[in-house]
């Protein structure tokens, strides 16, 4: 280790460390937008200039540790010039604060009131330039905004290497822009850098203008898109601030999906089907329990169920990969026994979706299949001759490959044309309605919360399987 | 003559740039002697010892930069001589390129066998053409007559140099810069750590000298570092290739033994200010280096410590002459334009602040002044001094505190005035 | 493009292994050389035949002042505006070029004989004032040599 003094306090420092990484490490804060503890050294925002005595100011991004070094991060000097930063950076920087989706989670707002808070020294109109110019079609830029700190054009280049934003032209009239063959588009990563920006620059088309987020809270949860099963956070609308003056569905939709960090499975990044939750969650819902297409109360079909259950001779399941270790730890406990049980392969890579790489996406598009396969064997889901009675859980079966002539128990989420033909079907909650976990396809267990209540027609499954095993009620 | 003559020696005809006639000189007989009696070691020991200073624009002892390099450390060392003169005011590197081109390239070769620099580039400002051409027919000239490739001098010794043109972009004078124009991307300069001469031209140890800085190598191992002790001042050994130009009757490129009275060069050597008019200014070494008033040029010599004693730097040797009745206002302008133009936008300071002060005296000259204009203007210098990338912000602060600090009676006039005192008069 | 391939394969025969990334910048000069300018599917070509990736090639070409991806008139009349030259009649003489050609900087004769441009410095103070047409620099420019040079842009 390597001893340095900082603010007169000895800091214990790796000699392969830099002063500011030292400096957080050992709870100093110093200031930075362009630095980022996954990305190269950029060096170019100059916000963290630091002093040390004997040497004068420098940037501690870049600074090595050396022994002995007496580094001050709140001298008169150091702050003076940290207000200096900021005028430039504000310089030609809109006040767009009151339309800026990044409002409430905005580095240079926050560093201005802490570090700065004068007036600008400028008199000369700010600069202009294109506030809506489409990056690609999912990230809209506004060159107004930007500070150039290059973080984006970093992360195509070193994470997810597509290597698709650059900078064109020079001094205050550079901007950040894509390549032009469409890599952006291409990019399974690229929601990654509406992270990353430090200030409002770059925003997503899916979200922009819809919510303010100190209206949102964020849950944590885990992506279903893959067997990474990359922890996501998921933000929705606080409890204080369902208003009954907004359209329900505002009040309980996926505002956005934002990576939650964690080092063991996906870093600090998710892909971009994982942003996409609110494709797969929000699909119209299924809220009634079936008896061959006809609306019944939930205690009928769970009655109906026991009853078919009890009656077949060949009783066979399809798990859904999608269930939770939970769900699938219930239905061995309460089925396992009575049903001839395989694993379902519930999603498979749509159309155009990439398969795998070396970043965050595997093959498998699915949640949980290391956990249904430790419990149910890995052997194809071909059902035994003459099955009578087949429950099917989740999606991905094609009902036409089913035995003709087997009764169907059918649990799904959502609206599907099968949930009518089934002799009986039951809605069940999706993974935002309860807690869980998933096991990725390394054996890590990572847990999802609820973001929102179940309608009360649907069933949690885990509660449906008991209820299902029960012995049939004798009929009076 | 501007005392004693190391590199202009010899007059400049049709011919004396060639082959033919370098060797008639004594050319390339340095760097066959030095390769079958010096060691690599000497060369660097010679060049230190003599105290040879980088004559771009920094000043940095030349034998300090090498030293950074590891011999035998296992890796490819590159040596670049940095032809991309963009200094407004300088054009002495061109003198060179043009008129001896094989005397640079000697130096080159000395300065590569010091360096265990087995590939050698000259990056060469896009713009120019002739010097382009001169220099490129010497590198062809000096493959065949065995001066370049393998085996040189009959000895173990490899080189090759090759001739890289930019493609306009003042920012890749900066040695980082370079590098990066060199590696066929945009010239960012880059932080340090690392120094170039650790990690360079594609992450290799990486020397980047200045035109006339080499052209000065194969005199200092001839002559011995004594020899070139003995030219110039203590503090400032040798001489310096001035680039005379402005409000001046003989402008051109002259050689100055460093220590020789400035008045007298500009008087007796340069014919003195045109049309006999006063001397109000000269920016001695580029216009990133401060300007100094008139009566400064009297009690000054033209050596590096004068000129940092009088809070100014010789710098690239760009000396523009400025006569009286010149409006320094509008000087400023153009200097501040440029900067703005040419920063390469990277970094916050000078990013933001180019583009500020720019804005800033073009309000001023079109007669929108305020007071305050002159404090934001030292605003922005100060925090441009220190905290960029490379000097191009700092630079730009120089020329504007530089003209602030001397004629700063005059940028009040305008604001108060909203007209120039000298009738915006500039030629 | 593809004739000049062989000389890019000359070229890349004397640079030291691993400079790919190098000859972007002499490839775009002998483009322009070629063609006056930079088309798109010149970058498709570079980019196939060195491995660069596709952004590098627009941000040089859209960093470096010498590179275009339009072409321009014949002649490319770039006039230095900077501190010698100006103080040398640069000016003057910009503005006798805006009157007889009948363009401002940054634009193109409609015959597609000139275009105008101001430039930074050239380093040729001492010749100042300095124009560069085409690759040529003529300096000590005055009105006189100005006209006599138009006269023989043709």
């Amino acid at each position: 280790m390597t001893e340095i003094l900082i603010n007169g306090q000895p800091v214990q420092a790796r000699p392969d460390q830099t002063v500011l990484e030292a400096a957080l490490a050992a709870g100093f804060y110093v200031p930075y937008f362009c630095w980022h503890p996954r990305l190269s050294i950029a060096g170019n925002c100059r916000m963290c200039l630091v002093e040390v005595e004997g040497r004068g100011l420098d940037i501690a991004c870049n600074m090595p540790v050396t022994a002995g070094m007496r580094v001050l991060t709140d001298s008169e000097e150091v702050k003076a010039h940290r207000k200096a930063i900021l005028q430039f950076i504000t310089l030609n920087h809109p006040v767009d604060c009151g339309i800026c989706d990044k409002a409430g989670e905005c580095r240079l707002q926050d560093y201005y009131y802490t570090y700065n808070g004068e007036r600008s020294k400028s008199v000369e109109p700010k600069l202009r330039s294109s506030k809506h110019h489409g990056l690609s079609d999912r990230i809209v830029l506004d060159n107004e905004r930007c500070i150039l700190c290059l973080r984006c054009t970093r992360f195509t280049h070193e994470v997810s290497k597509s290597k698709s934003l650059g900078v064109e032209r020079r001094a205050d009239a550079s901007n950040i822009r894509a390549v032009e063959d469409g890599s952006l588009d291409r990019d399974p990563y690229s929601d990654n850098i509406i992270d990353l920006c430090p200030v409002g620059a770059l925003q997503s088309r899916s979200f922009l203008y819809k919510a303010r987020i100190w209206y949102l809270e964020p849950t944590p949860s885990v992506c279903p898109g893959c067997e990474r099963g990359c922890t996501v956070q998921i933000w929705h609308r606080k409890a204080e601030w369902r208003l009954k003056a907004l359209d329900p569905r505002q009040n309980t939709c996926i505002a956005r999906v934002t990576p939650l960090e964690n080092p063991a499975v996906n870093g600090a990044w998710i892909c971009n089907k994982g942003r996409d939750l609110a494709r797969i969650f929000e699909r119209a819902r299924a809220e009634h329990p079936m008896l061959k297409g006809k609306a019944v109360a939930l205690d009928e079909a769970v009655q109906a169920a026991r009853a078919l259950i009890v009656a077949a001779r060949r009783p066979a399941a399809l798990v859904s990969n999608w269930g939770s270790n939970e769900e699938l730890a219930a239905f061995k406990r309460h089925l396992g026994e009575m049903f001839a049980t395989f694993v379902k392969i519930d999603a498979a890579p749509e159309p155009g979706e990439r398969i795998a790489d070396e970043l965050l996406i595997r093959p498998d598009k699915n949640p949980n299949t290391a956990c249904a396969r430790a419990l149910f064997g890995d052997g194809p889901p071909i059902l035994p001759e003459g099955s009578d009675l087949v429950l099917v859980w989740g999606e991905g079966c094609d009902f036409a490959t089913l035995p003709r002539g087997a009764r169907i128990i059918f649990l799904n989420c959502y609206l599907r044309p099968e949930n009518g033909h089934a002799d009986v079907f039951v809605p069940l909650s999706t993974q935002t309605e309860r807690r869980g976990h998933y096991t990725n396809f390394e054996g890590t267990v990572s847990e999802f919360q609820p973001c929102f209540s179940k309608p009360d027609s649907v069933a949690d499954a885990a509660v449906l399987f008991e209820a299902l095993a029960a012995p049939v009620q004798a009929r009076p | 003559m501007a005392g004693q003559q190391l590199l202009m020696t010899f007059p400049v005809t049709a011919t004396s740039h060639g082959l033919a006639e370098y060797r008639a000189r004594g050319g390339y007989t340095v760097l066959e002697d030095a390769l079958h009696t010096r060691t690599p070691q000497e060369i660097t020991q010679a060049v230190t010892a003599a105290g040879l200073q980088g004559r771009g624009g920094a000043l940095f002892p030349t034998g300090r930069k090498w030293a950074v390099v590891v011999p035998g450390d296992g890796q490819p060392h590159y040596l670049v001589a940095n032809a991309d003169e963009g200094e407004p005011g300088t054009f002495k590197d061109r003198w060179i390129l043009e008129n001896a081109p094989h005397l640079l390239l000697e130096g080159m070769l000395l300065s590569a066998y010091a360096l265990e620099a087995r590939h050698c580039f000259i990056y060469i400002r896009g713009e120019f053409d002739l010097p382009y051409r001169r220099v490129a027919a010497a590198v062809e000239e000096a493959y065949e007559a065995g001066w370049l490739g393998e085996h040189i001098g009959g000895t173990g010794f490899a080189c090759d140099i090759l001739v890289y043109r930019g493609a306009g972009a003042y920012v890749a004078g900066e040695a980082s810069g370079l590098l990066s124009s060199l590696e066929g991307k945009k010239s960012y300069p880059r932080n340090r750590p690392p120094r170039l001469t650790v990690r360079g031209l594609y992450q290799r140890p990486t020397v980047v000298n200045n035109v006339e800085s080499l052209s000065n190598v194969a005199g200092i191992v001839a002559h011995g570092a004594a020899a070139f002790r003995a030219v110039g001042t203590q503090k400032s050994p040798g001489t310096r290739l001035i680039s005379v130009s402005g409000h001046i009757n003989r402008p051109g490129v002259y050689e100055v033994e460093l220590g020789f009275p400035w008045r007298k060069f500009l008087e007796e050597d340069c014919g003195g200010v045109l049309g006999g008019r006063p001397l109000k200014a000269v920016v001695p070494g580029g216009i990133s280096s401060k300007v100094l008033t008139g009566a400064e040029t009297e009690t000054l010599r033209l050596s590096h410590e004068d000129l940092w004693s009088a809070g100014s730097t010789l710098g690239s040797g760009g000396m523009i002459v400025v006569a009286e009745g010149t409006c320094m206002v509008r000087l400023l302008q153009i200097m501040l334009r440029f900067y703005h133009h040419e920063s390469c936008g990277q970094c916050t300071p000078c990013r933001d602040g180019t583009g500020w002060m720019h804005r800033i005296i073009d309000r001023i000259v079109a007669g929108d002044g305020r007071p305050e204009d002159i404090e934001r203007l030292y605003y922005i210098a100060k925090y441009n001094d220190g905290t960029t990338i490379c000097g191009l912000g700092d630079a730009a602060g120089f020329a504007a505190s530089g003209m602030l600090d001397k004629f700063r009676d005059e940028f009040d006039y305008y604001i108060a005035h909203k007209r120039s005192r000298c009738e915006g008069r500039i030629e | 493009m593809n004739d000049l391939i062989a000389e890019f394969e000359a070229l890349r025969a004397r640079f030291p292994p691993g400079f790919e990334s190098s000859f972007v910048l002499p490839c775009l000069r002998r483009m322009h050389e070629r063609r006056g300018y930079v088309a798109d599917a010149d970058i498709d070509a570079l980019v196939a035949l060195l491995g660069v990736p596709r952004i590098q090639v627009e941000e040089a070409l859209s960093f470096y002042t010498q590179f275009r991806r339009r072409p321009i008139g014949r002649w490319h009349l770039q006039i230095c505006r900077n501190v010698s030259c100006s103080m040398r009649g640069a000016d003057r003489l910009l503005e006798h070029l805006q009157r007889k050609l009948e363009v401002a900087p940054g634009e193109t004769t409609p015959d597609g004989r000139c275009t105008l441009d101001t430039v930074e410095c050239l380093g040729s103070c001492g010749t100042a004032p300095v124009m560069m047409v085409n690759e040529r620099y003529v300096e000590n420019l005055s009105l006189t040599t100005l006209d006599r040079l138009l006269d023989e842009l043709k």
